[in-house]
């Protein structure tokens, strides 16, 4: 070999990039770019129509006695009435009870002939603001407890690994009627308006912190390795400091996407509680009192009290579960590239 | 080899770092067995000197690396560094003290924080520590960003991944860089980049040492490129120090039968000599259960009866050459016919 | 695929591998990356070939482009590669799936990742045996008895009834070999095999797979960044920068006579043991250029120290030196008259800057 020095310099600058040379800008093709819009436009327009539900025509309308397509069951009886959707949106018959539009909504009508598209509406700011605010609260505790647990180990993780393991063993159900219940006071229940969203929120929150600890404990371990957080740890930094500035942020955009799931999961379990009886009491409407409300029309061929509640849930709660796809995806690209 | 004593420390008012006894003990699990990762070692870096330590991966030099700092404490073993003993010192101290000494590591990626501004990086230690001003501190951060080759102005607007490694090894200096440390500990620093960027910064922590007056732990698997920049070397296996002998007399004459199969472990970027040169068969044991008497006995051509029974002693067989083995390469009393 | 390549019957004296202006690229949303711009070479049966290059070359993207293992979504792929005469650039998954493992196979730098964790190794080793080759339970494990020995590993009985995060990394590596030789391929990719291995280690694992290209008259293409690793254990040497193949020759007429400056400069930056400690290392400057804009002339010409205008107006296209099988890109190669002139230059500022 050639004993010439091919460079001698010191600190190697770098070699200019021609950064303002024209680049072919190309198209690239990214998986479920369609749903991710859908989902995006569907919890807009829940949104929307959540925080406007007020000003919706939920106001029932009557009934005329001996009308045909009104439900057999509530025939005669009253003069509030269930209207299939097709026969409620296309009617010009339903008498305006205190002002209320003529023509109801594509969904049809309860047996109190409220308009069950605008009553899901607001069904979806309550179990919205229930599922919401449980799942940030859990998030809260939960990052809180898995954090700590993750990165000083030890004792404080053998406690709280025990704590959320007998949680997690207890069945979650059973754990959420025990709290609901005890948290209800027995002398209210049943009055209009009179149950509390908290004791269906705390079930909610105290069902959603196990999961979420152990997610953030294991993120924590996992982060807490790496060799930037030793490099912090040898820079002098104390403990909180490495939590919060250096393993928080990167553990971050996983809970956001776990978040979203756990959102959807608490939506559905809400619901579930509430067809016990456990959630909030009706008039006050979230969608799984509405679809619990509707189970025994079902038996008289009234399908859309319960279905049409439900296929607004089954929509809300896949758009949130695809948008928290989109996000997952996004944060690991980015962490792949890193 | 594989062996202990302290015949080659040194008694220089020079003295920067002085470990002795270093051992560090893992448990496995819960299983009740114990990883020997470091087992009773000694050695001296003197101000102004660069130490490499050379070996293969479970030979423990990474764990001595980080014991320095006491991320974690050792086992038992005293570290003096700047006349304090660090083992014993209570965590707030420690914090500070850590602040004297400054660590860099393998993974260039890996070691810079993927979620914030390499700038806001390399100013986090300054924050920490509340020295300066906002003002004085970016200058002094600009300045360092400088000295390393990476445009401050870019550093202020991206994020690790948005610089190549070598770049980000660059980042990591400065960092170590940044509360002015004496002694900089350098984990594999070029070992996950290209040749052509290993020697770029080689080169430039050559030129920082110079510039800031460091002091310098290279620890490395590349014999070469530890010859390279230190002055001393000390072969590490399984846990225990084999031989300490400056770069060129490592080179010229190997003592130890280990660094010589190192040594000749390099490959060579020339066909003419590089024919399929295996140097030794198998790899080291586990250092759960390392071998009675020199751990190197079982890979060792030169291997007797006492080798697998007692435990050769660090001894000097030339001026401030050391090694622990009973039938050294060189210096021997009674020299041992070994293979081609 | 066209009828005429479907038509021509398989060639067995002709080259085993041959790649015609290869051109992959990804798109991304800074524009098209192009990591590997038009390469051509062809491999003889038996023979092994390294591929060298620093990270961004695309060296690694070359591989995986010829054995098409990179998914469809956002890569543009085209031109030739003719395995045993019969194109497979434009094959379909499930054709491409028949040649994986038996007629090509991979090995990967990190062992660990690419054997499965959950799986003891000979029942690892035996599930290709079974989909691929319909051997009996008891015909798989004593072939995969058989690969084990073949790589020597120590203790093979044992090694059956391990699993891969018990084994050693050397170990990893051997039982990753045998699995890519389970099947029979005819060519082996190795991708940086040895990167994470001790030193003492490496020459082993490439000693196995010379063993074993010899052994099975098989291919072998090493991709590595390190020359030192290609010196010893290579027929031919493939040099890559920035997507393009830059310099081909047979392994000894390249370390005789490098015509490429980015070549030699590669060699020169490896810290070499018998130069006495602190000395100066030689470095190339900068990084390698951006696939996306590459440079317009030569793409080394950023960073060449001998680069003359031409360099930077004009691409230099792959040229034969005095050895017919000896390719170079460069307009000034070194020996020539103007490199020369610039090296005694250099050597002076050095001199001067002392």
């Amino acid at each position: 070999m050639t004993d010439i020095d091919v460079v001698t310099d010191e600190h190697a600058p770098e070699v200019p990039v021609l950064a303002d040379a024209p680049v072919k800008k190309v198209k690239v093709k990214r998986r479920g770019r369609i749903t991710k819009w859908l989902a995006i436009g569907w919890l807009a327009f829940i949104t929307i129509s959540a925080i406007g539900a007020n000003s919706l025509p939920y106001i029932p309308h009557s009934c005329e006695p001996g009308d045909s397509m009104c439900s057999t069951a509530v025939k005669g009886s009253l003069l509030l009435g269930q209207l299939p959707p097709k026969w409620a949106f296309f009617s010009e018959a339903p008498k305006p009870v205190n002002g209320a539009p003529e023509r109801m909504g594509l969904m049809g009508t309860d047996k109190n002939g409220f308009d069950i598209f605008s009553r899901s509406m607001l069904g979806a700011r309550n179990s919205l603001i229930i599922a919401g605010l449980a799942i940030t609260f859990g998030l809260a505790i939960g990052t809180f407890l898995g954090m700590i647990a993750g990165y000083f180990r030890g004792k404080v993780d053998t406690v709280i690994e025990n704590i959320s393991n007998v949680m997690l063993a207890f069945p979650a159900l059973l754990l959420a009627i025990f709290l609901v219940t005890f948290f209800n006071d027995p002398n209210t229940t049943g009055a209009a308006n009179s149950r509390p969203l908290w004791p269906i929120i705390l079930a909610l929150v105290v069902l959603s912190i196990p999961p979420l600890t152990r997610l953030v404990r294991a993120n924590t371990i996992a982060y807490a390795q790496r060799d930037f957080v030793v490099a912090a740890r040898s820079l002098g930094a104390k403990g909180s400091r490495i939590l919060f500035r250096e393993i928080l942020p990167n553990i971050v955009p996983t809970l956001l996407s776990f978040a979203l799931t756990g959102l959807a999961i608490l939506i559905v379990a809400e619901g579930g509680l509430a067809f016990l009886g456990l959630s909030v009491e009706a008039p006050v409407p979230t969608w799984g009192a509405m679809i619990a409300a509707g189970s025994e029309p079902l038996r008289n061929g009234a399908w859309w009290i319960s279905l049409m509640p439900a296929f607004v849930m089954f929509l809300t709660v896949l758009s949130i579960n695809l948008l928290g796809d989109v996000l997952a995806q996004r944060f690991n690209s980015r962490e792949a590239i890193g | 080899m594989a062996g202990t004593g302290k015949a080659h420390l040194r008694d220089s008012p020079d003295v920067l770092l002085r470990v002795e006894d270093l051992v560090m003990e893992f448990p496995v699990g819960r299983t009740g067995l114990v990883v020997h990762a470091v087992s009773g070692i000694s050695f001296d870096v003197l101000r102004g000197e660069t130490l490499g330590v050379v070996g293969e991966s479970g030979c423990g030099k990474s764990t001595t690396g980080k014991a320095l700092m006491m991320l974690p404490r050792p086992t038992s073993g005293s570290v003096m560094f700047e006349g304090t003993e660090l083992t014993a010192l209570p965590p707030d101290q420690m914090r500070a003290a850590r602040t004297r000494m400054q660590m860099i590591f393998q993974d260039p990626i890996s070691s810079l924080n993927p979620r914030r501004k390499v700038r806001d990086i390399v100013r986090e230690p300054l924050a920490i520590w509340k020295r300066g001003g906002k003002e004085e501190q970016l200058a002094k951060v600009d300045a360092l960003l400088e000295e390393v080759g990476i445009d401050p102005q870019r550093a202020a607007e991206s994020q690790a991944h948005q610089f190549s490694g070598g770049q980000c090894q660059r980042i990591s200096i400065a960092r170590s860089l940044v509360l002015d440390p004496t002694l900089i500990i350098c984990d594999e620093p070029v070992s996950a980049l290209d040749v052509s960027v290993q020697a770029q910064v080689l080169n430039l922590l050559e030129d920082l040492k110079a510039k800031f007056g460091l002091t310098l732990v290279f620890i490395a698997h590349d014999l070469a490129v530890v010859k390279n920049i230190s002055d001393r070397i000390q072969v590490m296996y399984l846990g225990k120090i084999c031989e300490v002998a400056s770069s060129d007399d490592l080179y010229a004459s190997p003592a130890h039968h280990y660094t010589k199969v190192l040594l000749d472990s390099i490959p060579v970027p020339d066909p003419e000599i590089a024919v399929h040169q295996v140097a030794i068969e198998g790899e080291p044991p586990s250092p759960v259960l390392p071998p009675p008497g020199c751990r190197f006995n079982p890979r060792c051509p030169a291997a007797d009866d006492r080798c697998r029974s007692e435990e050769p002693q660090l001894r000097e067989i030339a001026t401030s050459h050391f090694v622990a083995c009973h039938h050294p390469l060189v210096g021997g009393d009674a020299p041992v016919a070994v293979r081609a | 695929m066209s009828p005429q390549t479907q038509a021509a019957s398989r060639q067995v004296d002709g080259p085993l591998l041959q790649v015609t202006d290869l051109r992959t690229a990804f798109r991304t949303d800074r524009g098209l990356v192009k990591a590997v711009d038009g390469v051509s070479f062809s491999l003889t049966r038996g023979r092994s070939l390294g591929v060298v290059g620093e990270s961004g070359s695309g060296k690694t993207v070359l591989s995986r482009s010829i054995m098409g293992l990179l998914p469809k979504r956002n890569t543009e792929r085209s031109g030739s590669v003719l395995f045993e005469g019969q194109e497979i650039i434009d094959l379909s998954l499930s054709e491409r799936r028949k040649i994986w493992g038996r007629e090509m196979s991979m090995i990967f730098q990190d062992p660990m990742t690419s054997l499965n964790p959950v799986m003891r190794v000979g029942k690892q080793l035996g599930e290709g045996l079974k989909i691929h080759l319909g051997m009996s339970n008891d015909d798989a494990r004593a072939t995969a008895l058989k690969l084990l020995q073949d790589v020597r590993i120590p203790e093979p009985e044992k090694r059956l009834d391990q699993y891969a995060f018990e084994l050693s990394g050397g170990m990893r590596q051997r039982v990753m070999i045998a699995l890519a030789m389970s099947c029979g391929p005819t060519l082996l990719f190795a991708d940086e095999p040895t990167t994470a291995l001790d030193v003492t280690v490496q020459a082993q694992i490439l000693e196995v797979i010379n063993e074993q290209r010899r052994d099975r008259n098989m291919s072998v293409i090493l991709v590595t960044h390190d020359l030192g690793v290609v010196a010893g254990h290579t027929d031919e040497i493939a040099v890559m920068y920035g997507g393009k193949l830059v310099e081909k020759a047979p392994t000894r007429v390249l370390f005789a006579n490098m015509k490429m400056p980015y070549t030699e400069a590669l060699l020169n930056s490896i810290p070499k043991i018998e130069d006495p400690s602190h000395t100066r290392l030689n470095v190339i400057p900068g990084r390698p250029p951006d696939l996306v804009n590459p440079p317009k002339g030569c793409r080394f010409a950023p960073r060449c120290s001998f680069a003359q205008s031409r360099c930077i107006e004009e691409e230099p296209p792959l040229m034969t030196a005095e050895h017919p099988e000896h390719m170079y890109a460069c307009w000034y190669p070194v020996g020539s008259p103007v490199h020369r002139e610039r090296s005694a230059q250099l050597a002076e500022q050095k001199v001067g800057a002392r």
